[in-house]
């Protein structure tokens, strides 16, 4: 607090040299007089900070913008598709910093990476806002220059899957060429500058071809995925390898190595069932999928130098029951096992200040329409509809 | 002394009553559905009101109906209009359809809105509300055409249509505009909304059709004398 208040003074100490710098348009510069940069709070509901490293209990219940240029960076795939839909209409990205996220960047911050990494989970109800928290903390990290690995749906992995392949490297696993190929294009736009950085370890051989040999840049490895999408499960499962390997390694140029965020959304759906079938009619377990086997082996704390953060979702989950959130129920036994010790995090509805400000946000966009919904009764109507569910305040409000 | 009335006033009533008959004794008054009426101090009311009032406290109500509520929400056009679009009693499809379609019209004029420069802004129109009952507003016909027999033949007269009449005519129209001339895999609540958005233009299939029937009965103008209302 006291750092975010001294580089306020530095700046306007700044803004008024640069001022009396500028002599030439000195006259016109005195009428404006040198005012201070205005406080960090535009209105109640927004915020100009937008930088999550410097997010605190201040802004809680507030919206920052993300910049077009980080969001094209950092989600090119992760965001969900109603709120896409609302960046869209509203022509901004604004996200709410709500105290799940708080807390975990704060515990991102103060952890020491030279332990085994320490896995997080979002855990709460339908439509709490699990998966944009997850991306506030994502944000966060990236903004630090760490190498984000974000799988956006890993229930997406196990239904739905047009082509299912007998693995190259094993031949009791399944591969999914297609999936596997989107995620890695949309992995190497987000880490672009680091991955072109690293070094292969060992020699792969994917083909009677072609092989990758030691010591090449991971962007290759990934360019060799994108390009050959048989093989392109395999070269997800070669990723993750080198990736647990290097963390937290010293890398050339820099004294500490990188540090990996490990962000997957939707992790029950790694001990789950799946809906897919093989040629025979028998079911495909989820360790039977090359993408989800590689990925169990990432969530195990075995490694260091990052963090594991990840949030449970019912609402892609395949046969569990609607009302279900606590992660001993959607992980299963052996969910639970594999992922225990973890730092869980609840994610609950919109508390007063928040739904109120949400409220402002929609008016400020001109989104509530409605007469009704202007006025004070509106208002009680729709948080109690609601029960201040984020979800479904978004929907009630899109139709009114 | 409701029931002795009833007994009365009805000519026969069979034995069993099938479930979703609505043909109530006209004894039956409708309920009042909105807030706003019930709020209203005792001081404020006309003497016709209050006589309604008691009135109520001793006549048998009519149920209300599900689609109604009291809600500052409630809207009877859009209950209409949902009424109309129900297929085969499905109710929440239709209802969802609706909201689907205020939904896309707003995110397309709250899209031009953010666009727009200041001085375009006052222009659009956001409110997905608005939009509609503006759209069917301009797709009511003035006049219409009756099938009257004379002599033998059937002559297409120009007739003034009621209130009630234009107002189906124009959802009746938008209804069969949406389903049958819009390319099959597209889904209703964009095909509504593409037509509600030109309606609310003065442009689209639905204008054209009202134009039509304007010059219909214009053509047959002269045949206007066969009406004897």
């Amino acid at each position: 607090m006291t750092l975010h208040r001294l580089s306020l003074r530095l700046r306007q100490a700044v803004t008024q040299a640069r001022h009396l710098h500028s002599s030439r348009r000195g006259q016109q510069l005195e009428a404006v007089a040198v005012e201070p940069e205005l406080p960090k709070e535009l209105s109640f509901f927004r915020t100009r900070e937008s930088d999550p490293a410097c997010h605190a209990e201040v802004h809680m219940g507030q919206y920052y913008t993300l910049s077009p240029v980080h969001l094209r960076t950092v989600f090119p795939h992760g965001l969900p598709s109603r709120f896409q839909l609302q960046m869209k209409t509203f022509n901004e990205t604004c996200v709410m910093v709500r105290q799940p996220a708080l807390e975990l960047i704060s515990h991102l911050k103060k952890a020491d990476y030279s332990k085994p990494a320490v896995r997080y989970m979002f855990y709460g109800a339908n439509g709490c806002g699990k998966t944009i928290s997850l991306c506030h903390a994502l944000h966060y990290c990236y903004t630090q220059g760490w190498l984000v690995l974000h799988i956006p749906d890993a229930h997406l992995w196990v239904k739905n899957c047009k082509e299912l392949l007998p693995s190259t490297f094993s031949p009791s696993r399944f591969d999914q060429p297609i999936e596997a190929s989107h995620w890695l294009r949309n992995f190497k736009i987000t880490n672009e500058p680091l991955l072109s950085k690293l070094k292969t370890t060992q020699r792969y051989v994917w083909t009677k071809r072609e092989s990758t040999e030691e010591g090449r840049t991971l962007a290759e490895l990934v360019e060799q995925g994108v390009a050959r999408v048989r093989t392109s499960s395999d070269v997800v499962g070669a990723l993750l390898k080198e990736l647990r390997l290097q963390a937290g390694q010293p890398m050339e140029g820099r004294q500490e190595g990188f540090r990996l965020a490990v962000a997957v959304d939707g992790v029950n759906a790694l001990w789950g069932r799946t809906s897919l079938k093989k040629e025979d009619k028998s079911v495909v377990a989820p360790e039977e999928l090359t993408l989800i086997h590689n990925l169990r082996k990432m969530m195990k704390n075995d490694w260091c130098g990052g963090a594991v953060i990840s949030s449970l979702s019912q609402t892609g989950s395949l046969f569990k029951p609607k009302d279900v959130y606590l992660p001993q129920e959607l992980l299963g036994e052996d969910g639970f096992d594999d992922m225990d010790p973890f730092v869980p995090v609840p994610v609950s509805n919109y508390s007063e200040k928040e739904s109120e400000s949400c409220y402002l946000y929609y008016m400020d966009r001109n989104w509530l329409q409605h007469p009704h919904s202007r006025t004070e009764e509106g208002k009680k109507e729709l948080l109690f509809l609601s029960n201040r569910n984020p979800n479904v305040l978004e929907r009630l409000c899109a139709s009114l | 002394m409701a029931a002795f009335m009833t007994n009365l006033l009805k000519p026969w009533s069979p034995r069993l009553t099938l479930v979703r008959w609505t043909r109530y004794n006209p004894y039956y008054l409708e309920p009042e559905t909105s807030r706003d009426a019930y709020n209203k101090p005792e001081t404020e009311l006309t003497p016709e009101e209050i006589n309604e009032r008691d009135l109520k406290t001793v006549r048998p109500i009519k149920a209300a109906v599900s689609g109604v509520s009291s809600s500052g929400f409630n809207d009877q056009l859009m209950n209409k209009f949902v009424n109309m679009m129900m297929q085969e009693g499905k109710k929440i499809l239709a209802r969802e359809i609706m909201t689907e379609t205020l939904e896309s019209i707003k995110r397309k004029q709250v899209e031009k809105y953010h666009k727009a420069g200041p001085a375009a802004k006052m222009e659009i129109e956001c409110n997905p509300y608005a939009i509609f009952h503006q759209a069917l507003e301009n797709c009511k016909p003035v006049i219409g055409l009756a099938s009257i027999q004379k002599g033998g033949k059937f002559y297409q007269v120009p007739i003034p249509l009621s209130d009630n009449r234009r107002r189906f005519l124009a959802m009746k129209w938008m209804i069969t505009e949406c389903r049958d001339h819009k390319h099959r895999r597209t889904h209703m609540c964009e095909k509504l909304s593409q037509e509600l958005l030109a309606a609310f233009s003065s442009e689209g299939n639905v204008i054209k059709r009202k134009h039509e029937l304007h010059k219909m009965a214009e053509a047959n103008r002269a045949y206007a004398h066969y009406r004897w209302w």
